[in-house]
């Protein structure tokens, strides 16, 4: 039977990696019928495409299967000059000394949350790290929270984990996924406008007031730009937590490690990030054709860039199958690359070193319930839907 | 492939070859330079990436964009003429034998 990478397939949610491999050393420059595009999987052919969004452009959209009329008014579905502009914008609340003043509401929403644990044997690891995200996320962008609050922070959860899945059999965003990211559009219109009537200093009051050179963005950058932060800061802050849990409870002995030992929490965090980090893999659009490998791909094509492979690939990391703390892997593509490199590191790196610093307070020792897990279905993201954790 | 020099602060130096198109922020990264952290992944957004170009480079390069500009007010360590950061700097065959000296921090 001949070679095929269906990133819509339930096995390439639950384990893409030996499918990566022969991607890899077998067809470097892949083109898979099922998702329509071509599929670079070696970690230097995703870096140069990374850097060079003149070739590799957003502007078609970034997500392997794009929401609607999305597509040019984000971050990431966009590319230089326009890019630019909005990420000038944003980019400032982001910097890691701009976030000084969130580490105290992060370590005290942690500690509150984790310390729900107490006593508790068995838990979804889901349920804990959802409630974090939300009310980390709601603090860092400025979202009403507390008797503010105009929905409850699960619905919040619950809409940005179904927008960013697919369906598999459709290969395309289901009527769930849809109304999800209606929901989410509608959320972050009210939040736009009860920030327009009264401003305050947050992230969201500032970007639906900023002028660029005399002009207001227009409403839907506004609009689609705020929906994809909340998207973006649930989900992908949401379900790197349950890999980086799935890890050191699969992982014995880095589990025990960073445990006795808290300093080691970072170099985990970035070992998890290579290893198997939910941002698997992002879409561009070729600008011009691109011989890579023997294979001519064509102006106006689609390109997957499989961070995920390239973060296995053993021309750039060796041992690459090896979950290794130590590793220190520096380069790797977990938060993607180049101009459109995550714009929420330095707050993701915060807010799950604290995160499990506090957790581990509470449960020092947890192992997996189950082999087999169930495995979100999704083209662009990859964690486990439930993670049950047993502290005995 | 292009050739550069980078010298850490230490003043140890390390010649990379650097695809064309690749970043040197980059390329120091792929190739285990200390000296340059490159935390936010090469999106002008965390001035860990600062670097002190020759005057080769300085003739070479084109002059740096406005958001650069704006994240070099960021950088940690002092500020000079020749200050850029790495993480916007493409390699093509008009830098080769250029060097950049990293500077004592980055953060």
């Amino acid at each position: 039977m001949s070679f095929s990478f269906d990133p819509y397939s339930p096995a390439i949610d639950a384990d893409p990696f030996p499918y990566y491999k022969i991607l890899r050393d077998e067809h470097p420059c892949f083109w898979s019928p099922e998702a329509q595009m071509w599929v670079l999987s070696r970690y230097a052919d995703i870096v140069t495409a990374g850097q060079d969004w003149q070739t590799y452009s957003s502007a078609s959209g970034n997500l392997m299967t794009e929401l609607p009329g999305r597509a040019g008014a984000t971050l990431g579905s966009s590319d230089p000059p326009r890019h630019d502009r909005l990420r000038g914008l944003i980019q400032h609340a982001f910097m890691k000394r701009n976030l000084l003043a969130l580490e105290e509401p992060i370590r005290a929403v942690a500690r509150q949350v984790f310390g729900q644990l107490r006593g508790v044997e068995r838990f979804d690891f889901k349920e804990v790290s959802s409630q974090f995200t939300v009310k980390v996320l709601m603090a860092a962008l400025g979202l009403p929270m507390g008797d503010e609050a105009i929905v409850d922070e699960q619905t919040v959860r619950d809409n940005a984990v179904l927008m960013v899945q697919s369906d598999a059999r459709t290969r395309t965003k289901g009527p769930e996924h849809i109304a999800a990211y209606n929901w989410m559009q509608e959320y972050a219109a009210k939040v736009i406008a009860l920030r327009r009537a009264e401003p305050r200093d947050d992230l969201i009051s500032h970007f639906a007031m900023a002028e660029i050179d005399g002009d207001r963005l227009d409403e839907r950058e506004v609009l689609l730009t705020t929906t994809t932060l909340i998207m973006a800061g649930v989900e992908s802050l949401g379900g790197f937590m349950m890999m980086f849990a799935y890890n050191l409870a699969s992982f014995d002995e880095a589990r025990r490690a960073v445990v006795a030992n808290p300093a080691l929490l970072p170099d985990a965090v970035e070992e998890s990030l290579r290893f198997n980090t939910s941002a698997q893999r992002f879409r561009r659009r070729l600008m011009k054709d691109v011989t890579l490998h023997g294979q001519t791909m064509k102006t106006g094509d689609f390109v997957c860039l499989a961070y995920g492979s390239g973060n296995r690939d053993e021309r750039q990391y060796p041992n690459p199958d090896a979950y290794d703390i130590t590793r220190k892997p520096r380069g790797h593509l977990g938060f993607g690359g180049g101009v459109h490199a995550c714009l929420g590191t330095a707050i993701a790196r915060l807010a799950i070193k604290t995160a499990f610093e506090e957790f581990h307070q509470v449960v020092p020792e947890y192992h997996r319930m189950q082999d087999q897990l169930a495995w979100m279905p999704s083209s662009t993201f990859r964690s486990p839907l439930v993670l049950d954790l047993s502290t005995r | 492939m292009t050739t550069l020099t980078y010298i850490e602060a230490s003043g140890s130096r390390t010649d990379v070859d650097v695809p064309d198109g690749w970043s040197l922020m980059q390329a120091a990264i792929a190739n285990g330079i200390d000296g340059i952290l490159g935390e936010c992944g090469g999106s002008c957004a965390c001035a860990t990436c600062h670097c002190y170009v020759d005057d080769l480079l300085m003739a070479a390069l084109p002059a740096p964009s406005a958001s650069e500009l704006d994240m070099l007010d960021n950088v940690s360590a002092e500020r000079r003429p020749n200050s850029r950061l790495a993480c916007q700097i493409k390699a093509s065959p008009a830098l080769a034998g250029g060097s950049l000296t990293l500077p004592e921090t980055q953060e």
